[in-house]
This record gives C-alpha cells, sequence and structure tokens, in this order.
C-alpha cells in the first residue's frame, strides 16, 4: 500500500499545508518548504516509519517520488 | 562638530508583562510580578517569568521549521518596534541595520537535544547558533545593512543599543533596529542557575514576591524571558519624517572590571557611569531616575550603590532608583534592552515604576528608592538604565526627553 496518504498527513501535522492544496507530483521546494524546513520533514518521516532515508534519496522534490521511496525501504524492512 | 542626535522613534516587546510597552510600564508602575512557580518537577522550587506569546501571530508551522522560541521573540519585538515607528518602507534595506543582544541563544533546541529523546533534531545548530536571532529579524525586515549580534551577558542588549546608536551617529545606517532577546526558561539552564546560587529563595505560594532588590533580606533575581527592541535613528531624520520621539539616548558608557569574571567591581561600574554623563554633557544631579541593574544578590546590590555614591556623591539622594527586575525576572541577554524601554518610558510618562518588594532596606546598598507605586516625577528631564554583566562589561544608557 502507498505510504502517500501517511505522508500527507505527517506534512499536515508538522508544517499545516493541507493535503488538498499539495499536489502529490508538485514540487515541494517551490510550495515553500525550503531545504531547512524538507530536512525537519523528512526526519519526521523516518521517525514515523522508523526507516533510514539515506542520502542518495536528497533529491526526491514531490510527494509522490518520497512515497515511493518510503515503500521500497518499508518492503525492504519486511523482506 | 556636534555629534548626532539620536532619538528613539519606536519601541516593541515581548515581555512578561505582555506585548504592548505601555500596558507593560503600567503593570510596572502598579507593581504587579510576573514571576510565578515553574518545574514543579525539579528538586529545588523554581520560579521565573514567562512571556506570554502567541506565536501563531508572526509564524505559520511551515515557516517555524527550525526557529527557537529566543528567534520567534526576538522577530515579533523588533516588528513591534518597527510598526511603533511606522519605519517601515522608509528607508533603503541597506541603509537599515540590526544590533542584537542574547546571552545564550536558543536554550530550547539544546535542551531538546539533550534530553529530547534518542535523535537530536537536524536543525538543532541553526535553531541554538546565538545569532539566529538576528538573523530572522532581518530576514523578516528585509534587512540588507549590518546584521550583528552581541554576546555580554547580563549587559548584551544595552551593548547593542549603544554600537546601534554609534552606527546612527556615524552615517553607517539611516535606521536601526536594536534590542536583545532571551529565551532560556527550560529545566537544564533552571538547574545550572540554580547551582550558581544567585537564584531567589522562596516560600511555597511566595514566588511572586521571592526578588527583593536592595532589601535587607533579598537573595538573589528569577530568571525572566522576553524580547525588547528600539528603533534609533537621527532626530534630524525622524523630524523629517514626522516620527514620534520618545526620548534621546544622549549618551552611553561602557567599561569592564578586568578584576573578576563574575564579582562585580564598584570602579569599573563608575567608569561607565562617568563616561555616560560626560557624553551627554550632564552633572549627576540633573539625572533623576535610574533603572538599576539590582540583581538583589547580596553582593551585586552593594557594589551598585557603591559605583552610584562614587560618582553622585552629595547628589546620590536626588537620584530616585528602581530594578523592576523585581517583577520581570532577569532577561539577562535581554534585560538591557527591556530595562532601557521601562527607562525611555519613564522619561516620556513622567513617571517612576517601583522597586518592589522591600520590606527593609539594606543600610549597606542605602540609595533613594522608589518604594511606593504610581510616582509621578513631572521634571524628570534625564534617566539612566544600567546593565552589569559577568565577564566584567559594563553598560550605562543614558537617556533624556526630546
Amino acid at each position: 500500500m502507498s505510504s502517500l496518504k501517511e505522508l500527507q498527513n505527517l506534512i499536515h501535522d508538522k508544517f499545516g499545508i493541507d493535503p488538498a492544496t499539495l499536489d502529490p507530483n508538485a514540487s515541494m521546494r517551490e510550495k515553500g518548504l525550503d531545504s531547512l524546513a524538507l530536512v525537519e520533514y523528512l526526519f519526521a518521516v523516518e521517525d514515523h516509519f522508523g526507516i533510514s532515508i539515506s542520502d542518495d534519496h536528497a533529491n526526491v522534490d514531490t510527494l509522490s517520488e518520497l512515497a515511493v521511496v518510503v515503500d521500497k525501504l518499508k518492503a525492504a524492512q519486511a523482506a | 562638530m556636534t555629534p548626532v542626535d539620536v532619538a528613539v522613534t519606536g519601541l516593541g516587546v515581548i515581555s512578561p508583562h505582555g506585548d504592548d510597552p505601555r500596558a507593560m510600564f503600567a503593570a510596572l508602575m502598579r507593581g504587579e510580578s510576573a514571576i510565578q512557580p515553574v518545574f514543579p518537577e525539579l528538586a529545588k522550587p523554581a520560579a521565573a517569568a514567562v512571556a506570554p506569546f502567541d506565536v501563531t501571530r508572526w509564524f505559520t508551522k511551515l515557516q517555524l521549521a527550525g526557529v527557537d522560541r529566543v528567534s520567534q521573540l526576538a522577530v515579533a519585538a523588533a516588528d513591534l518596534a518597527m510598526r511603533d515607528a511606522a519605519a517601515a518602507g522608509t528607508a533603503e534595506p541597506q541603509r537599515i541595520g540590526v544590533y542584537t543582544g542574547c546571552g545564550m541563544g536558543g536554550a530550547a533546541a539544546l535542551d531538546l537535544a539533550y534530553r529530547g529523546g534518542p535523535r537530536v533534531p537536524p536543525l538543532t545548530i541553526p535553531a541554538f547558533m546565538p545569532n539566529a536571532p538576528a538573523a530572522h529579524v532581518a530576514m523578516r525586515q528585509g534587512v540588507h545593512g549590518p546584521v550583528l549580534t552581541y554576546s555580554v551577558a547580563c549587559a548584551s542588549s544595552a551593548i547593542a543599543i549603544a554600537e546601534a546608536a554609534k552606527a546612527v551617529q556615524r552615517g553607517e545606517v539611516d535606521l536601526a533596529l536594536a534590542g536583545g532577546t532571551e529565551a532560556l526558561i527550560v529545566p537544564g539552564v533552571v538547574l545550572a542557575w540554580q547551582a550558581m546560587q544567585t537564584l531567589a529563595a522562596f516560600e511555597p505560594g511566595e514566588a511572586a514576591t521571592a526578588v527583593k532588590p536592595f532589601a535587607a533580606d533579598r537573595s538573589g533575581f528569577a530568571l525572566g524571558e522576553g524580547a525588547a527592541f528600539m528603533v534609533l535613528e537621527s532626530s534630524q531624520r525622524a523630524r523629517d519624517r514626522g516620527a514620534r520621539t520618545y526620548a534621546s539616548l544622549a549618551g552611553w558608557g561602557m567599561s569592564t572590571d578586568a578584576t573578576h569574571l563574575t564579582k562585580p567591581d564598584a570602579p569599573g561600574q563608575a567608569r561607565a557611569l562617568r563616561a555616560a554623563l560626560q557624553m551627554a554633557n550632564l552633572a549627576p544631579h540633573e539625572v533623576g531616575y535610574c533603572n538599576a541593574h539590582g540583581t538583589a544578590t547580596r553582593i551585586g546590590d552593594v557594589v551598585e550603590w557603591e559605583s552610584l555614591a562614587s560618582v553622585w556623591g552629595d547628589a546620590l539622594d536626588q537620584l530616585r532608583v528602581s530594578s523592576t527586575k523585581a517583577l520581570h525576572g532577569h532577561l539577562l541577554g535581554g534585560a538591557g534592552a527591556l530595562e532601557a524601554i521601562v527607562t525611555v518610558l519613564a522619561l516620556h510618562e513622567h513617571r517612576m515604576p517601583p522597586n518592589a518588594n522591600v520590606g527593609s532596606v539594606d543600610p549597606a546598598c542605602g540609595l533613594n528608592l522608589v518604594l511606593e507605586s504610581n510616582v509621578q516625577a513631572p521634571q524628570l528631564n534625564a534617566a539612566i538604565s544600567n546593565s552589569f554583566a559577568f565577564g566584567g562589561t559594563n553598560s550605562v544608557l543614558l537617556f533624556t526627553r526630546p
């Protein structure tokens, strides 16, 4: 199952950004998440899912891309 | 050449007595204490003055990423000062400077890093760094000139105001936002100050009256938090743009004891007092009010009396003195700026706030304290604010009616 919904809930809890206003395929940076806010968000995502997102994924820019990464890491963990 | 006269044209506070400078001053005039018990879980009872603050008035959740409370308070107080001065848009961005005093930096971020859990939040460093408040003020106000932080313990923000005034006088900036901020009411820091043995002892239920500057039974201070900023510009510029002028910053003095890291020194303080008087070209008897450093420590209050007595001499009794730390606590890096604003408002309103909680004055520091509340001072034309720091740096700001 895609983690997109949970990621949307997390960004809403943390930064007050309504899922309806953030297209999963839109650039989070262009939506006002600067590099510092993005670091904080990824930290919260790691905590929430109990995963570690390596620097290889530093270019992730949309929630959809992030969901793919999170799903992959969760699947790797379950395997 | 006559030096440029520096005008105070805007005031902003996020203080233990709220975010309206005039209402804060009125509460101080009534002798209302903002000091209350904090952290009941600590082994030794603790009291502090916490600033009521609605962060959502200045920040969205997204904007708060990596912004410690110490910076939040600074952004708000500086913004209020700019609004009060109606100064936004009146100067080129590169002709505005921010001069900020801060003793510790982001204490909450550090405390969370140590005590918060298994992982340290990734933005702890940018949240903690002591120059973050000034940088956030600059980003919020679009300031492109000098943005500087002065960390001189309890004198930080008084020094910042003096340095800002110099920049205005030299013509380096047209507009200066000068003040300070401190927000360290977190368990780790309170424990550290308790260990230093400088905090006031109090019985249960008596936290509000625990701090008794210059009293025979004084036992130290309570920590306070908050931010205070003033807008400084040349009097000529203020007149030209029709700005209200609260007071002139007519003189300042800075000196260093170079004797002991934490023990104050009367000759060192006296040098700062004399320098301020000399710059303002005033005799001691012409200064009617002193907002004392007055931390209510056993040694500190006596040394402050000694330094004032040595400079004022026979005129000492004409100088009315109060330490308002009894009511708003000790804001450390923010203290100089908050107390400068109290001093400016004393001049502006011709009223002097009380030195609260004194049953009997210690004869070893027998100043002419303002012991009553609501004291009117129609003749008050000049007043000083003292800030004497750990590290031995002393700062005195001297304000006059414009």
